[in-house]
């Protein structure tokens, strides 16, 4: 086991161009498709529970993907699992796009400054930003993890790392398995700092 | 299919190459296909003619395929620059394009004119001798595109007043070469399960021919011909047959060494379930070489998906890291060579074949078609039926082949780059011999048992570059009826981007670093370089306009060896 994974994760799915643009009128039709949404993950995607991702000002296409694997049950969760099961190909393209185009707000968090640094050091140890890019702030399928509550990114590195999240194809249990449970504490603390 | 770029040296390089992403994302913002005009158009440019496609390897004036000729021997006839002159080599030019990202593109030149592309599918049409622009296309991208290893693009095809470009979104244009203007598209395959384009299509008698990447995403690769005029399918070769794609259960590969298969538990395993060959991989990602004379179409297979987790696709998975010749005019299959059979190291063929001569074993001279592989390898194969007639020395160091990938990771040499990446190689025929660049990075080869995560990345698990190992590359000439290695000279980086050899005795090849330089083809001398400011990782060509010689090259760095990026071609003449 290396210290330094230097994976080829690849997912230089870069940052591709041009993602859809809806209008006014569509945008507010599709919050109404939203709505359902705001319960867990609050208005605009502004979750107000650590249990509960923020979405506000997520990649599209993250967003797009997840809720396709939701679906197809790739992932599973027993929330969400049941509520992506009528959606459409375009109702996600669209509640993707819709969260994407909301602003993130930040969260009450107060990080503990040493845990803070030492995550940084972790993140650049084990490459984050080649594909989460500076500031984890995502591209294209890569998800924004940057601002998001430290306990949720805590509990998906721990699902990553013990296989409990599978639908990344091992990319992040790759990543993972090097990190001990200190490293995940440190990262989560730097992440969520990061507004 | 290539690979993954991430196997770099260090942190560092890897934020500098995150925040490259941003700042390009943002820049290519995009909101519909538009062509802006500059100059008026050169009145010398003419339609490129079949004549004049068949007829290209010979023509000093043009540069018609991306690799030179249907042969592909990137071998330019001309030798007004040579290796007594080339020390005077200066720039005549440097064309910015607007794209700060990877360039891989071979720029077309027609009567004086070059059509040149950029990452994002932004195609120029300048002046070849000022650099003055002429027009610049850019295609609007769908919402969804899907690459493992960059937005390249490797440059456009010409035929009849049209240009042809495969996009990063699987869409094939064609645009109107004087005015740059968006004729019409024909989506090729659906980018959302991991299809895209980046090769530089062939054009022929009224077809276009193209493949496509994919190999890390599940894909079923193909090689389809278009109707030139209109963008109507004509005919498709899947490169993952329906049946049969479990071979031979071949237990050493093309060089005779040991795979270490477990053909018994293959066996069993595909008794049970052999439908995986709908997500089997095998894209095609590079130009094919054309022999018109046996209406034969040439091209190499890349690796199956996934890349290192082997269990789940037992058998050979053929075409899967194999050269593979089909029929022109109908897309039916010829014959196949296989070089490793169950790939599990990415180690696919990639490099364009190449048409010419060399001995056969009985030292008789025969029509053969040649690739230089990740493997380190160059494979000379009779032309008509696929033998293998030879392999080459090894160019690169190789060190415990074949040993299988483990949960913790396996050191084999080569890495999973190569050898020989996509890099086009030159020959030259009068030296007999061939002129690749090759990578240098020792890996270690992990993998992950995952099931297919429906259009992401899948490689099965990572290919890790070692801390503290030393990476390199190496230019290696090779004799062609020998198998010998004629030269190399070493460079501190590893190399990406392709070589063009010439009548004037020189080879020319780019480096990450920036430099470019010209070589003395026959002992490897280094005779002439220039800093372009950035990685120079694109293949170089060379064409005359008003009697003159110039060499043109692209210096936009490389996204898979994090090269630095630019923006520019350089052309460089006699001053």
């Amino acid at each position: 086991m290396t210290k330094i994974p230097l994976f080829a994760l690849a997912a230089l799915v870069a940052a591709t161009a041009a993602q859809a643009q809806p209008d006014a009128a569509k945008m507010a039709a599709v919050r109404e498709k939203a709505q359902v949404c705001f319960g867990c993950h609050g208005p605009d995607g502004n979750s107000q529970s650590a249990d509960y991702p923020i979405l506000a000002g997520q990649s599209w296409r993250y967003i797009y993907i997840e809720l396709q694997d939701f679906k197809a049950g790739r992932r599973t969760d027993p929330q969400m699992t049941p509520m992506v099961a009528n959606l459409s190909r375009d109702d996600m393209i669209d509640l993707g796009n819709f969260f994407a185009a909301q602003k993130q707000l930040p969260i009450k968090f107060a990080a503990d400054p040493a845990k803070v640094d030492a995550g940084r050091k972790t993140s650049d140890a084990v490459l984050c930003p080649m594909c989460h890019l500076g500031g984890f702030v995502g591209q294209n399928e890569i998800p924004r993890v940057a601002g998001q509550y430290p306990q949720y990114i805590k509990k998906q590195l721990e699902d990553f790392k013990a296989r409990r999240r599978t639908n990344d194809a091992g990319n992040m249990t790759s990543v993972a398995g090097t990190l001990s449970d200190g490293d995940i504490e440190n990262l989560s603390q730097y992440i969520a700092n990061l507004y | 299919m290539s690979t993954h770029a991430q196997r770099l040296a260090g942190a560092a390089a890897a934020v500098a190459l995150a925040f490259g992403y941003a700042a390009s994302a943002a820049a290519q913002e995009i909101s519909g296909s538009a062509t802006t005009t500059g100059s008026p158009m050169s009145a010398n440019l003419v339609p490129i003619t079949q004549p004049m496609l068949d007829a290209a390897g010979g023509d000093a004036k043009n540069w018609i395929h991306p690799n030179g000729s249907y042969d592909q021997t990137r071998y330019y006839p001309g030798a007004q620059i040579n290796a007594t002159n080339v020390g005077k080599l200066k720039p005549a030019f440097v064309f910015q394009t607007a794209v700060l990202e990877s360039m891989e593109t071979a720029p077309i030149v027609v009567n004086g004119v070059m059509f040149l592309t950029t990452s994002f599918n932004h195609v120029y049409a300048i002046d070849a001798t000022t650099g003055v622009e002429y027009w610049h296309y850019k295609q609007k991208l769908g919402p969804i595109v899907t690459v493992c290893c960059g937005n390249n693009n490797r440059g456009v095809a010409v035929a009849e007043g049209k240009l042809y470009m495969g996009t990063i979104d699987a869409k094939l244009v064609a645009l109107d070469a004087k005015t740059g203007k968006f004729l019409w598209e024909t989506q090729i395959a659906d980018p959302e399960k991991g299809y895209s384009e980046t090769m530089a299509p062939a054009v022929v008698d009224g077809k276009v021919i193209i493949g496509t990447n994919g190999g890390e995403y599940g894909i079923r690769g193909f090689v389809k011909a278009f109707d030139a005029n209109d963008g109507k399918l004509l005919w498709t070769f899947y490169t993952i047959p329906e049946t049969g794609h479990e071979g031979v259960w071949a237990v050493n590969d093309a060089t005779g060494r040991d795979m270490h298969r477990d053909i018994a538990a293959e066996k069993a395993a595909f008794a049970k379930d052999a439908s995986f060959f709908q997500k089997l991989g095998g894209g095609v990602w590079m130009t094919p070489a054309i022999d018109k004379k046996t209406r034969t179409v040439f091209f190499v297979v890349g690796n199956p998906s996934p890349d290192l987790y082997g269990a789940i696709r037992p058998g050979d998975n053929l075409y899967t890291d194999s050269m593979v010749a089909i029929d022109l005019d109908k897309g039916t299959y010829k014959w196949h060579s296989q070089y490793i059979a169950h790939d599990v190291w990415d180690l696919d063929a990639v490099s364009a074949p190449i048409l010419t001569q060399a001995k056969d074993k009985s030292g008789k001279m025969v029509d053969v078609v040649i690739h230089g592989g990740k493997t380190g390898h160059i494979y000379v194969h009779e032309r008509n039926t696929g033998t293998l007639i030879r392999f080459s020395q090894a160019m690169v160091p190789q060190e415990n082949m074949w040993v299988l990938p483990t949960k913790d990771g396996a050191r084999m040499l080569p890495g999973a780059n190569g050898g020989v990446e996509w890099s086009p190689m030159a020959i030259n025929p009068k030296l007999r011999m061939a002129y690749a660049a090759n990578l240098h990075q020792p890996m270690t080869y992990h993998v992950e048992e995952v099931a297919y995560p429906g259009g992401k990345l899948w490689l099965g698990g990572a290919f890790k570059t070692i801390p503290g190992e030393e990476q390199s590359g190496r230019l290696v000439a090779v004799n062609l009826d020998t198998g010998k290695v004629g030269w190399s000279v070493k460079t501190p980086q590893p190399l990406i981007g392709g070589t063009l050899a010439t009548a004037g005795n020189l080879v020319f090849n780019g480096e990450a670093n920036g430099w470019f330089k010209a070589f003395d083809a026959s002992n490897g001398k280094e005779l002439w370089k220039y800093n372009c400011g950035a990685g120079v990782n694109a293949p170089a060509v060379s064409y005359m306009v008003g009697g003159k010689q110039y060499v043109a090259v692209a210096a936009g760095g490389n996204n898979q060896i994090d090269a630095k990026r630019g923006n520019s071609v350089f052309v460089f003449a006699m001053p």
